[in-house]
């Protein structure tokens, strides 16, 4: 009977097998070549065959022994999904609608990652970040981007 | 002689307006993201890249590494008055630190910290300036063999110093490693692993690797645990002067702590944290009494606080030199150096030699500045760890994504780095420790560079590696450092010396 003793350690192996041999398996279309003449895909495809050898150890390991307390937590998808989102948001948002939009969608998005959202306590907070950024990476280090919506026209 | 013209040339160099205003943003910033806790020195300097490129690459790395050291001094700040390090490299501080603080004596442990790492930044200083052009002449015999063998003992190094288990350290390195491999392959021109994107035909910037495993991520993982709170009673600061009896016990240890920390910070993948670690442990056993440790023993300040300090600035030696990175901090200097195509390695120091004497005069000078930073407005700085939480993280994820996007002026790279932001939080969660990750990635392209040049000089032979004696020596090294954490013995040591941290 097979059970998994330590899941964390078992699926990282999972994870290096995985990416081990996705990148044998791509290696494969690079020219692998001789060592005295490395092509493209030595190095890689050496590589990858250690990972997965490592990978098959950590699973392997994981299902003969483990160390207790080693169960994975309860998953709390809120700050993982708001986080990302508004890093997401800002960069879709940037291109076409300024720097003002996107850092406003950034600050409200990502403080519904956390408890305690108040609507004003935030659009001030916002406000204020914004402005900072603004004078800092546009006007005083003038990094190249859009301040306000290009559909406003300048 | 040479040592004083050259360090005459630092001086001037380090001194001019602009770079001493450099430095002095430098060492504000780190100490500000020192007592911060939840903001580290990787992701501050990884922010922060893109905006050097508009500088002299000498004010660059001046203003950079102000910021890694002067988070040791913040970090230790935080640690005496409240209890909470605002740098790994200052958790041993909090144990006597914080101690002296319930006493009364925040103030003495303060300036005890400061003049201890003064001093061991003084020492270290000369210790770089003497121990660099060595290290760089020898770098110069140096083959692509050797090359090699010395990025698989930094990557060695890495792996023993991280955390948990040693197996998931190397499978971090290696897939680091393949993350490097991303891109245009320089000899053939082939594109690896690009999956058709164009933006990935010049590989993945390990800025962005950085910023979504050590910025995003933490982030991330700090609010599912309940964000950082912190309980600000601020115990009174007390006199800040040490008397004569406080100077006799502390003196021996900060000259321990200085010598264990430079030594130690030379090794790959040492550095601020682990010299810390090891002083603490040095003088509780060296101590007559060691039952005073853990109560306000002002040498298990004074010892660990010089050898952060130390570690921290010894820890440029190899990446000035042989322009191998042995951190995390300084993987991003290498970094900020390609920025500017300067290639790390022993030719700096003779092509540039301004900009290798100016960053280590500028070291002293910026911890001079940190004593005047840190002593007299002590206060200042722990007011603000009043500040919650849920204002400093929207803050820190909006620098980032600017910050990434001025990279090379592309979403594409906001989006990527949300995604590594992704991997770090699994990563997190399966326990697999991230800084080697960085590093196999910044070190990758070189190491396929050298491993090919060395086999095509060899016509294929692989038994090079062993047969020339400097690359079989530094390839010993490696199996020795890993061969002694896999003992038991050692390993519980290891972890040990790990948990006091958590």
């Amino acid at each position: 009977m097979m059970r998994i003793r330590d899941p964390r350690d078992f699926w990282s192996g999972v994870l290096c097998i995985a990416a081990g041999l996705g990148a044998v398996v791509m290696g494969r279309r690079y020219e692998f070549g001789t060592a005295a003449a490395m092509g493209p895909g030595y190095f890689p495809t050496i590589l990858g065959a250690l990972l997965v050898a490592l990978g098959l150890v950590a699973s392997g390991r994981a299902l003969r022994r483990g160390h207790g307390q080693s169960a994975l937590g309860a998953f709390r998808p809120r700050p993982l999904v708001m986080v990302l989102a508004s890093i997401v948001a800002f960069g879709v948002a940037l291109p076409k609608l300024g720097l003002v939009v996107a850092s406003m969608l950034l600050v409200v998005v990502s403080r519904l990652a956390a408890p305690g959202f108040r609507w004003l306590e935030v659009l001030v907070f916002g406000a204020a970040l914004t402005a900072l950024c603004s004078a800092v990476f546009v006007w005083g280090l003038k990094v190249p981007m859009l301040l306000w919506p290009a559909f406003l026209g300048q | 002689m040479e040592l004083l013209a050259n360090l005459a040339l630092g001086f001037q160099t380090a001194l001019s307006l602009a770079n001493v205003a450099y430095c002095f943003v430098g060492v504000l910033l780190g100490t500000l993201i020192g007592v911060l806790p939840g903001i580290g020195p990787v992701p501050t300097i990884a922010m922060l890249l893109p905006i050097t490129y508009t500088l002299p690459p000498v004010s660059a790395l001046i203003m950079l590494a102000g910021i890694f050291y002067g988070a040791q001094y913040g970090g230790s700040t935080t640690s005496i008055l409240v209890n909470l390090p605002g740098e790994a490299s200052s958790v041993v501080t909090c144990l006597d630190g914080y101690q002296m603080a319930r006493q009364g004596r925040a103030g003495v442990a303060r300036a005890i910290a400061a003049i201890g790492s003064f001093f061991a930044g003084t020492v270290s200083t000369v210790v770089l300036a003497a121990a660099g052009p060595l290290l760089g002449r020898l770098a110069i015999t140096f083959g692509p063999a050797e090359y090699f063998s010395l990025m698989v003992l930094g990557l060695a190094g890495a792996v023993v110093l991280a955390h948990g288990s040693l197996l998931k350290a190397v499978a971090m390195t290696v897939l680091g490693l393949l993350l490097g491999l991303v891109g245009t392959d320089v000899n053939s021109g082939a594109q690896r692993y690009t999956f058709g994107v164009p933006e990935l035909g010049d590989g993945i910037g390990f800025v962005i690797i950085a910023m979504g495993l050590f910025g995003f991520a933490e982030i991330i993982t700090n609010l599912i645990g309940g964000g950082v709170t912190r309980d600000v009673t601020t115990a009174r600061i007390g006199g800040l002067w040490p008397s004569r009896r406080d100077l006799r016990e502390a003196a021996p240890a900060v000259l321990r702590g200085t010598v264990l920390g430079s030594v130690l910070g030379v090794l790959p993948g040492g550095g601020a944290m682990l010299s810390s670690f090891a002083s603490y442990a040095l003088e509780k056993k060296i101590a007559k009494d060691p039952s005073r440790f853990g109560r306000g023993a002002i040498e298990g300040v004074a010892g660990p606080e010089s050898a952060n300090n130390a570690g921290a600035q010894t820890s440029f030696i190899p990446m000035l030199t042989l322009g191998i990175p042995g951190n995390s901090v300084m993987a991003l200097m290498v970094g900020a150096l390609m920025i500017h195509n300067i290639q790390p390695g022993p030719q700096v120091m003779t092509g540039n030699p301004a900009l290798f004497w100016g960053l280590v005069a500028s070291m002293w000078i910026g911890n001079l500045m940190l004593v005047i930073l840190n002593l007299p407005l002590i206060g200042m700085w722990v007011k603000l760890l009043t500040l919650p939480y849920r204002f400093m993280y929207p803050a820190i994820l909006l620098f980032c994504a600017i910050g990434t996007y001025s990279l090379g002026n592309n979403t594409f790279d906001v989006f990527l780095a949300a995604g590594f932001g992704l991997v770090g939080w699994v990563l997190h969660e399966l326990e697999c420790p991230p800084a080697p990750l960085l590093l196999g990635s910044i070190l990758g392209p070189m190491m396929e560079e050298n491993l090919r040049r060395a086999l095509l000089i060899s016509a294929g032979d692989a038994t090079v590696l062993v047969t020339r004696p400097i690359s079989a020596g530094l390839l010993a090294t490696a199996a020795v450092l890993v061969v002694l954490i896999a003992v038991p013995a050692l390993r519980t040591k290891r972890q040990e010396a790990f948990q006091e941290e958590s």
